[in-house]
């Protein structure tokens, strides 16, 4: 294409560099939030005055901000569960059955030591709690580790396989919780028993102290990837498992590695969501929501593209969207799905975006015809 | 001029000053050369000098940036490959095109303007039938191309261009996956062609001597300029070798002899499956010893690939022992056969050797995370290993600008010297080198049979596994033709005659008297 004396061209990237990917993806949020104006115009609502709600209630009301720190903590343990086996080159689909897996597990914990309503304790909070945790870890990284040991030793399809176990776990919640279910809470109205107030997770500040693990990951894992063995194992198996096992490394191994460590930090979001966010201290009647969320980690990850600490603005950045979105929807009376639509929108631009990661637009003077 | 009226000798195809631009890269430089009828015009080249672009222009794939071609004395301007073949032009690829699951026939008439919707095998038939008795080619039109030898599918290819008509075929690398039998009826078919006043221009980088026998005259490229134009009985391999890469070739590597030490591999009746669950490998013994290289020639496909695979660790054995320093390794994984000193070079250097998207210092680590001296407590050290990489870049004279590149902008040669560095530098006491330099041109072979010449001389026992039956008797100390997953013998290097070796690797047992 000419523009005066100047040709534009696409020119594929040799190397994209950390700056460059930022800010492509900044560009591609304000032109997803431009793009959506639009919306706000055709509802009769300015802009403006749109963007100033959600955001003002997700990231600044003192009412808001926890919700959306809350979602954000899920958002982006969801995202890490999905990023460890992304990063070996499979697809995690499974965050949802195996969030339910580590609630309950932990719940089950909470039950054998007395933690259902007003029993008595049998045992010290202090050794309950980080029980519940371990629990939470080890049922939702066996969840995962079926689909990895399925995929190693049968070359089974992964993104089947968690599918599945997501609609017999969550058909397993309902039945604990549910009529006559040994979790079901005592109003009998389809929700899971209360957590006894002494196991309710500590609070630092208001804040669940599971951001601290889910921040810590980030570093953890960015480590994992750029530093060890195993995340170079990993990373040789996702680019090619023929070139993996040519390397010495074990077809059979990896798969159940990255499945385990993905569905275990699926466990702590739903150890997170369902024991330690400040109101809920139960399996909640719309538990299935949260299935649903645990979607989003597929988003981000990819997004970040298998990015740690790329995944951590992203994540904080849905939990507030879906948090604010929701708010200013009720609030200016925005017809029904719009805070839906406005993410569809942003993950849209975000990938379609990413074709900038590949190419760049270059101006190149031409010469003057002889 | 009239096609009827064409004369043995006379100008078909003329090329003046071909230029062809790619981004930083002169491809063609100010090429001029021509073709006669009835003559075949040979011409040579490495890697990367300018071969391909040459070839593509003729065929109408790319447009010169610069030049004229001129067919039988008119110019002309070629947009499209289909173009090129309406004027007379047909062209060889070196990787064949063909559909395997139809037979002959239907993949020689297939895109043929002929064919139409409606296929008149019969009369297509009767038609390639008469064209197979004229050249001399023998083969099963019904047939079905997954069944044919590499030969075959060379032979159908080119009955595919002499059915759409072609005067002028373009032949690319015609004998690099032939056994020497094929390659010997192959020439034979050409050589009656050109009685037909047929040009023919074969493309070639290795095996100068097998088609210099069947040229008349070669045009050499070199850095996309043409540095020289010969008649062939003017010239020698050597001298040819050297207008190619611009210094001397040694051709004849000169066996190094190393006293011979203990036996560091021992194979008895090894057999192992394809991917296809077919006994590809029957039963195979033979032993490497310190200091030794041990040749398996053979065409690809009659079990080289399983057996090496085996005794990597990258394949179960159905049966059969495998010792390694007395030391039973069979069921011992590929990681603990890297450990006890065995190096493997893969015949796919881009699927299994390297990863096109790491750094060439994550290409060096796939053979140095699992080493305590460069993986201290589970954390790699990367700066160790960029080191490292550093200085097989200068040793192994790797053209990359940094470590940091990523592995699939190299070139095939200097990322099989990556490869080759990268195995070399662990010092495997048992080296398994599985078609080290297919696809190289014959200065980046040559490095390559040099390295493996100066490992034997530090005493590892070496398995080279080649196709280049040229390659395989000047290297090894005893070589083992392979046919169909069986050994046909195992003769000493030295002694090794040619034809006899290229026999057995066709499947026929010599006589004694002939070893």
């Amino acid at each position: 294409m000419k523009l005066g004396s100047y040709e534009i061209k696409l020119e594929k990237r040799v190397a994209l560099r950390g700056w460059e990917a930022t800010a492509i993806s900044t560009f591609a949020i304000l032109f997803a939030l431009v793009v959506f104006s639009f919306v706000f115009v055709q509802a009769g609502v300015d802009p403006l005055t749109g963007y100033k709600e959600i955001f003002s209630f997700a990231f600044l009301s003192s009412f808001g901000l926890p919700l959306t720190i809350n979602r954000f903590i899920f958002l982006l343990l969801c995202t890490y569960a999905f990023i460890i086996p992304m990063r070996a080159g499979l697809w995690n689909i499974g965050m949802a059955g195996q969030l339910y897996a580590g609630m309950l597990s932990a719940f089950a914990v909470a039950f054998a030591f007395g933690g259902k309503g007003s029993q008595g304790l049998t045992l010290s909070p202090g050794f309950v709690i980080p029980l519940m945790i371990v629990a939470a870890i080890v049922g939702s990284a066996a969840s995962g580790a079926i689909a990895g040991f399925l995929k190693g030793k049968f070359n089974t399809n992964e993104i089947v396989v968690t599918m599945m176990i997501n609609f017999i776990t969550f058909w397993v919640v309902a039945r604990m919780i549910k009529e006559g279910g040994l979790f079901m809470g005592s109003s009998g109205e389809g929700e899971g028993f209360k957590l006894s107030e002494y196991l309710f997770a500590p609070l630092i500040k208001g804040i669940p102290f599971t951001v601290f693990i889910a921040l810590g990951l980030g570093v953890l894992l960015w480590f994992l990837f750029a530093k060890t063995k195993l995340g170079y194992q990993i990373k040789v198996y996702g680019k090619n498992p023929i070139a993996a096992k040519y390397a010495g490394i074990s077809p059979s191994k990896i798969p159940v590695m990255v499945f385990s460590l993905g569905g275990l930090i699926a466990g702590l979001a739903g150890y997170h969501y369902f024991a330690a966010v400040p109101g809920v201290y139960k399996i909640t009647k719309n538990y299935g929501e949260f299935g649903d969320l645990a979607f989003y980690g597929i988003i981000c990850g990819l997004i970040s593209q298998g990015n740690p600490l790329a995944a951590i603005p992203i994540a904080l950045l849905f939990g507030g969207l879906t948090n604010g979105g929701r708010f200013a929807q009720g609030k200016l009376k925005l017809g029904f799905g719009i805070d839906y639509a406005l993410l569809g929108v942003l993950m849209i631009t975000l990938v379609a975006f990413q074709f900038f990661y590949r190419y760049k637009i270059v101006f190149v003077k031409t010469e003057k015809e002889k | 001029m009239l096609l009827e009226s064409i004369k043995r000798g006379d100008t078909v195809l003329e090329a003046k000053g071909i230029t062809k631009r790619f981004p930083g890269v002169l491809a063609n430089d100010q090429i001029n050369f021509e073709i006669k009828a009835g003559e075949i015009h040979a011409i040579l080249g490495e890697n990367g000098a300018g071969k391909t672009t040459l070839m593509n222009i003729l065929f109408g794939l790319y447009q010169p940036d610069e030049g004229e071609i001129y067919l039988y004395g008119e110019k002309v301007n070629f947009k499209s490959p289909l173009d090129a073949i309406e004027h007379g032009i047909g062209m060889v690829h070196q990787n064949r095109k063909l559909i395997p699951a139809h037979s002959v026939i239907e993949n020689i008439i297939l895109g043929h303007p002929r064919a139409g919707n409606v296929l008149n095998l019969k009369r297509a038939g009767k038609e390639i039938t008469e064209l197979c008795d004229k050249y001399g080619f023998k083969i099963d039109l019904k047939a079905k191309v997954w069944q044919l030898s590499e030969g075959e599918k060379q032979v159908v290819e080119i009955l595919k261009a002499l059915y759409r008509g072609a005067k002028i075929l373009i032949l690319d690398e015609p004998t690099s996956a032939l056994a020497p039998p094929e390659t010997k009826r192959l020439l034979e078919s050409i050589q009656i062609m050109t009685n037909d006043e047929l040009a023919i221009v074969p493309f070639i980088t290795h095996k100068l001597p097998i088609v210099l026998e069947v040229s008349e005259r070669v045009t050499v490229l070199r850095r996309g300029k043409v540095t020289a134009r010969l008649e062939t009985k003017d010239t020698t391999e050597k001298s040819l070798a050297r207008e190619m890469v611009g210094r001397e070739v040694i051709f004849r590597m000169e066996r190094v002899e190393v006293e011979k030490g203990k036996p560091i591999l021992q194979v008895e009746n090894l057999s192992a499956l394809n991917d296809k669950g077919v006994l590809a490998l029957k039963g195979v013994s033979f032993s490497v010893h310190e200091g030794e290289i041990f040749g398996i020639a053979g065409v690809s496909g009659n079990g080289q690939q399983v057996l090496a695979e085996v005794l990597a660790g990258l394949r179960d054995a159905e049966g059969g022992t495998l010792l390694f320093d007395d030391i039973n390794i069979l069921h011992n994984s590929s990681l603990e056969r890297w450990l006890k000193g065995i190096g493997y070079i893969p015949s796919e250097r881009v699927d299994v050797g390297s990863i096109g998207d790491f750094s060439l210092v994550e290409n060096v680590a796939m053979n140095y995370y699992f080493d305590k001296k460069y993986a201290k407590g589970g954390v790699v050290d990367y700066k160790k290993i960029r080191k490292l990489t550093e200085e097989m870049i200068a040793e192994y004279d790797i053209a990359a600008p940094s470590p940091d590149t990523t592995a699939k902008s190299l070139s095939g040669g200097n990322l099989q010297k990556l490869i080759l560095a990268r195995v070399l530098s662990r010092k495997p006491r048992l080296l398994i080198a599985n078609l080290p330099t297919q696809g190289l041109d014959v200065g980046a072979s040559e490095f390559v049979q040099n390295k493996l010449m100066e490992a034997k001389k530090e005493r590892a026992g070496i398995l080279l596994i080649s196709e280049d039956l040229d390659e395989v008797l000047s290297l090894s100390d005893r070589v083992a033709p392979m046919y169909e997953g069986k050994f046909m013998g195992i003769i000493p290097g030295g002694e090794a005659r040619r034809e006899v070796v290229g026999a057995m690797m066709a499947g026929l047992k010599p006589k004694v008297d002939e070893i």
